[in-house]
């Protein structure tokens, strides 16, 4: 099968000697000993590189930034925009860089004579159609065009004649087009193709007439389109929720994680006064690589919507009214206070932070209670939440890559976890993954072998009786991911118990080394794994059979507990940051911060434990949630040990160690005993077709409180249900 | 000063014409799709049981994994069929070629020869490059425009004709020359062409070819070297060899 | 000599010109000043208007303001804002025609009463903001409404 247009699978050779061979002045002598490479020389400084490698990637190594548009390390190499030219020594023309492979002894030339003049030709024949409207483009300050043309065009043009004219296209409610921008990178056609999956925009027209867009009319429907902002190395593609709000030096950028699912994406928060003006991805490559999805990228406005700002207090009239902390604080702790310990329930929700999670959790103990749900489910019979090993991704996101077989059970990571599905996605298309899907037939951007939706199959695989039981048997380093929305079911149980057998027999067949990790769980929301970590309980069945006298819902907004569940003069304590399911039903609402404004630990559904930092400051009265559990824990006589955040993860390292260990992964075993102990576990599959929430990109956009809250995302939703024309807005330029 | 300015002025206007490229021309306009009642995804376009077993030989010709080598072969045999390359006739290619519709969509408005805009039954395409325009191509223009009454870009009101402005076609020795679909015909003179387009009208297609009683590309004029006969083998080679 | 008599004259008249000793310091602690001038006029809130032009130019026109205006007690409490416009301009000179003798012009945009300005009190007025608002808080359901 072929996945990849063929050039870049000729330099694919070349991808792989990044980061090997540190450079020194001996190399000489070794290249003697390592035949295999190719020495060249990087204007003179000797260098030693695997054969394949490009031009680019050689002076790289070496240190040598060449000026570029067209490629990307990501993505295949295009060679168009001609900016990497370099002059090879005793060649007769100067060499596009990013698209030639390195000869022996070649030397390569960045700052000759010659090069300079290709760099600034080709500049001046960028230029020539580029509009001059720097001061209104808000891609001004980080933009490629802008930098290099400082650094190597010339300060002139010989160019008098009309300027091109582009036609603005409308590609969705979040990205901004300007096409006369354009200079045909065509970066973002080739991220589309590649990296997102969906072949919307392609070069049309040809020469002078050339452009990108999608020829006929129609949105770049993807979850990870914001990243071709990014991409674009011009003002072209621009972010259409943060047009003209604010320029690049203006803002502050905090290095912080996303809560919007499972992933933990790395991000960074760019604010400007107390206020957050856009989130872009930060590189990591175990992680994210440097990918977003939109929902990370653009529901930031959320956080400025339906927020928590004052303490509020149900009055006579059972109407929510503002008051202050103290009467907020004293009525929480009178309320704690005048019930046993067994009549306190929590429920945390799915951005909380550990740090909440672990303060609520030691608060409840010492009121001697042990009600403390989660609102996703988990099934606890046979090993449980027991043995870690049961509810993460072991494998890793990145351990995809090196995966052959993937099986994935009832779930839907492209909506569900978005930067995941992009590296199965990847893994597919260059490693030759093969993709089993048991569950609803969904469009994952990929290829895969659509196995059936009904539990009958997972039944028929763990049995082996599956014709799919074959080609699992032939993979070297299986996969299995079952989704967390399988397990919410009422059979979760059973399925987890399929899917350790089927993983253990996979493992078996496979003969894979002791490391390798097949059983998989893909969560959908941040907190999940913290909370399984400290011992929360999977799911809110406790409280819904035995009913709570006080309840306290920690941004709890799924709402899986309604008023409906709890008696009538059950007290409910609401502590989150948006007005969304839970607070209406409090009696009390304790305002706290959302992940932007607070140092929080999140672990993601590989269980690295990663902190979020303090962009803005939370806004009104709302304080960090650990904050005010502290706060509560004092008034009602049960005070918390910690004052500090340093003493807080001192207890949370003392509770798990793997909470405060940033952006390590603890390993986690026990396969064997799982499935061992999962045998005990005699509950029947259900008829019910596996199918996982998400199934179109319209339930991809709001999924927790922040993203309902954001106008962005509900203009998503409504131009991909409505078309784009629908939220389109006159634009301004 | 100002006679320089206006001849600058005017330099600029005659090179900016120059930007406007042939492709968009001829091809018909613009490089992005706009529904019409003539071309729109539902207009409707089939291949023929005939040329869908054309499409499978051409498919043939390509390796597995390389189908969409065949996007140009096929989407000319749309064009041929249905005259022109409406967008559905696109989308019909991209679904059997089993890629996705923009990439049949870049190669179509990338070759001027797919016409994405509806033509006559008869395209006439007439080259006026600097061979054909040096042998006086715009009397053949003129003598086209006067004789259909339509300008460069435009079709007849019958929807016979479509006449539009090539680059050189490769038949300057025969220059001037025009394209009238798949015929070329040389050596005009403006009563030729008129000839020609009554012809066409008449429901007949004239014979293609130079119209100046040339066989082919030889000297209009007979041949001015290499008039002797051929000389024989060892001609000019040493003696003693 | 007479010019002496003068002086000695104008300075008795300063010192019982106000109603005895108690008008005496009443006007030197409201006004720090004890000068007597003709009296040009008195405007409609009391305000009495003066001038004596042996003084200097720009000293010589002054207001004693009246103890009430508007509601408001001003017998400690003064503001240059209580003089009205149609005096204002003869104080400062604007023109040398009291409104006692040239009264002003009707016209639509004079006030009826005369306001004095209440910058730095609590009426005073206050611009709204017409800035974004940064963030929108959620505003809890009406009682009944669900």
């Amino acid at each position: 099968m072929l996945r990849l247009p063929t050039l870049s699978r000729a330099l694919a050779g070349a991808a792989h000697s990044k980061g090997s061979i540190p450079t020194s002045n001996n190399v000489r002598t070794s290249v003697r000993a390592l035949s295999n490479l190719v020495e060249v020389f990087v204007d003179g400084m000797p260098i030693s590189v695997e054969p394949g490698t490009t031009v680019l990637q050689a002076c790289e190594k070496v240190g040598v930034q060449i000026p570029r548009f067209c490629y990307h390390d990501r993505l295949s190499v295009a060679g168009n925009c001609r900016m990497c030219l370099v002059e090879i020594e005793k060649a007769p023309k100067p060499v596009a860089a990013c698209a030639m492979p390195v000869m022996k002894g070649w030397n390569i030339l960045t700052n000759s004579e010659k090069t300079r003049k290709a760099r600034e030709g080709v500049m001046e024949f960028l230029l020539a159609n580029h509009p001059l409207d720097c001061p209104i483009c808000d891609q001004g300050g980080e933009c490629d065009l802008q930098d290099q043309s400082m650094m190597f065009g010339s300060d002139r043009s010989r160019f008098a004649e009309g300027k091109r004219a582009v036609e603005d296209k409308n590609i969705g409610p979040l990205i901004k087009t300007i096409m006369t921008r354009c200079i045909q990178c065509t970066r973002c056609v080739r991220f589309a193709s590649e990296v997102a999956g969906v072949e919307d925009l392609g070069t049309t027209g040809r020469g002078n007439d050339m452009q990108i867009g999608t020829y006929v009319e129609k949105m770049f429907l993807s979850e990870m389109s914001g990243n071709v902002i990014d991409l674009c190395p011009v003002g072209a593609l621009t972010s259409k929720p943060y047009a003209f709000t604010s320029r690049p030096w203006e803002t502050r950028k905090t290095e912080s994680i996303d809560v919007m699912d499972a992933v933990g994406s790395n991000i960074v928060v760019s604010t400007r006064g107390g206020e957050v003006m856009r989130i872009l991805p930060r590189l990591n490559e175990d992680v994210n690589e440097e990918w977003i999805s939109d929902k990370t990228r653009f529901s930031y406005d959320g956080l400025k919507r339906q927020r928590l700002t004052q303490p509020m207090v149900k009055d006579a009239s059972g109407q929510l009214v503002n008051t202050s902390w103290e009467d907020v604080l004293t009525r929480v702790a009178g309320a704690l206070q005048g019930v046993q310990g067994s009549e306190v329930g929590a429920i945390a929700g799915g951005m909380v932070d550990a740090e909440a999670l672990v303060s609520l959790k030691d608060l409840l103990n010492r009121l001697d209670s042990e009600t403390l749900c989660t609102e996703e489910i988990f099934p606890m019979s046979g090993a449980g939440t027991d043995l870690r090993s049961n509810y993460l991704l072991n494998s890793r996101i990145a351990g995809i890559e090196e995966c052959d077989h993937l099986l994935l059970v009832g779930t839907n990571p492209r909506y569900e976890a978005p930067l995941f599905n992009t590296r199965i996605r990847k893994s597919w298309l260059h490693n030759e993954l093969q993709v089993a899907l048991v569950g609803h037939n969904v469009d994952l951007s990929y290829s895969y072998n659509h196995l059936g939706e009904s539990t009958q199959v997972l039944q028929e695989i763990a049995a082996g009786t599956h014709p799919f039981c074959k080609v699992l048997s032939q993979a070297k380093t299986p996969v299995v991911v079952v989704g967390s929305s399988a397990l919410q079911r009422e059979d979760g149980a059973a399925i987890l118990k399929a899917v350790s057998a089927i993983s253990q027999n996979a493992r078996a067949s496979s003969g894979v080394e002791e490391g390798w990790k097949v059983l998989n769980v893909l969560h959908r929301v941040a907190s999940q794994v913290a909370a399984l970590d400290m011992g929360y309980k999977p799911g809110v069945d406790a409280i819904r059979k035995n009913p709570p006298k006080v309840l306290f819902l920690l941004g709890a907004d799924a709402g899986c507990i309604t008023k409906a569940d709890l008696p009538k003069d059950s007290f409910i304590i609401y502590q989150g940051h948006h007005g969304d399911v839970g607070a209406p039903m409090a009696d009390v609402i304790l305002p706290s911060a959302a992940y932007t404004e607070k140092y929080g630990t999140y672990v993601n559904t590989e269980g690295r434990a990663q902190q979020t930092r303090v962009a803005v400051t939370a806004p009104g009265m709302a304080r960090e949630d650990w904050k005010i559990l502290r706060a509560i824990s004092e008034l009602a006589g049960v005070t918390l040990p910690y004052d500090t955040l340093d003493e807080v993860r001192r207890r949370l390292a003392e509770v798990s160690p793997n909470l405060v260990r940033y952006d390590d992964v603890e390993e986690a075993n026990y396969f064997k005993q799982a499935n061992e102990l999962s045998k005990a576990v005699n509950q029947s599959l259900l008829g019910a077709p596996l199918v996982p929430p998400q199934l179109t990109l319209k339930e991809f956009y709001m999924t927790d409180s922040i993203s309902r809250a954001s106008q962005t995302m509900a203009k998503c939703v409504k131009a991909v249900t409505e078309g784009a024309e629908a939220v389109d807005e006159p634009s301004i330029c | 000063m100002i006679s320089s300015l206006a001849l600058r002025s005017l330099v600029s206007n005659a090179v900016r014409s120059l930007h406007q490229t042939a492709a968009r021309a001829s091809a018909g306009g613009m490089f992005v799709h706009r529904d019409t009642p003539s071309n729109n995804p539902e207009t409707p376009f089939e291949f023929t049981q005939e040329n869908m077993k054309r499409v499978e030989a051409i498919m043939n010709n390509y390796p597995e994994g390389h189908k969409a080598g065949a996007t140009i072969p096929v989407l000319d045999l749309a064009q041929r069929q249905h005259g022109w390359l409406p967008i559905s006739a696109m989308n019909k290619v991209a679904e059997i070629l089993d890629v996705a519709p923009m990439r049949v969509y870049e190669v179509a408005t990338f070759y001027t020869m797919f016409l994405r805009q509806p033509v006559g039954k008869y395209h006439i395409q007439i080259c006026t490059t600097t061979p054909c325009m040096l042998c006086d191509s715009d009397s053949i223009l003129e003598a086209i425009k006067n004789k259909l009454g339509i300008k460069v870009g435009e079709t007849t009101t019958d929807k016979l004709f479509t006449l539009s402005e090539v680059e050189c076609l490769g038949a300057c020795v025969n220059a001037p020359m025009v394209q009238i679909n798949d015929n070329y015909y040389e050596d005009l003179k403006p009563s030729d062409i008129e000839q020609i387009i009554d012809e066409l009208k008449a429901g007949r297609v004239p014979l293609p070819g130079p119209r100046n009683g040339r066989f082919s590309c030889e000297p209009a004029g007979g041949l001015t070297s290499l008039t002797e006969p051929p000389p024989g083998p060892g001609f000019g080679v040493r003696a003693d060899l | 000599m007479a010019a002496y008599t003068n002086i000695v004259r104008r300075a008795v008249g300063q010192l019982t010109g106000h109603g005895g000793i108690k008008g005496f310091f009443v006007q030197l602690f409201r006004a720090n000043d004890i000068k007597t001038g003709a009296l040009v006029g008195i405007d409609k809130y009391g305000n009495k208007y003066f001038q004596d032009n042996q003084y200097f130019f720009g000293r010589h026109r002054w207001v004693i303001y009246t103890t009430e205006m508007n509601g408001k007690r001003t017998v400690w409490d003064v503001d240059g804002s209580m003089v009205p416009a149609e005096w204002h301009r003869w104080l400062h000179c604007i023109t040398d025609d009291p409104p006692t003798t040239h009264p002003p012009e009707p016209k639509k945009f004079l006030a009826k009463v005369h306001q004095i300005n209440l910058s730095g009190t609590l009426n005073c007025y206050v611009p709204y903001s017409t800035t974004r608002r940064k963030i929108h808080e959620w505003v809890p359901p009406k009682v009944g409404e669900q």
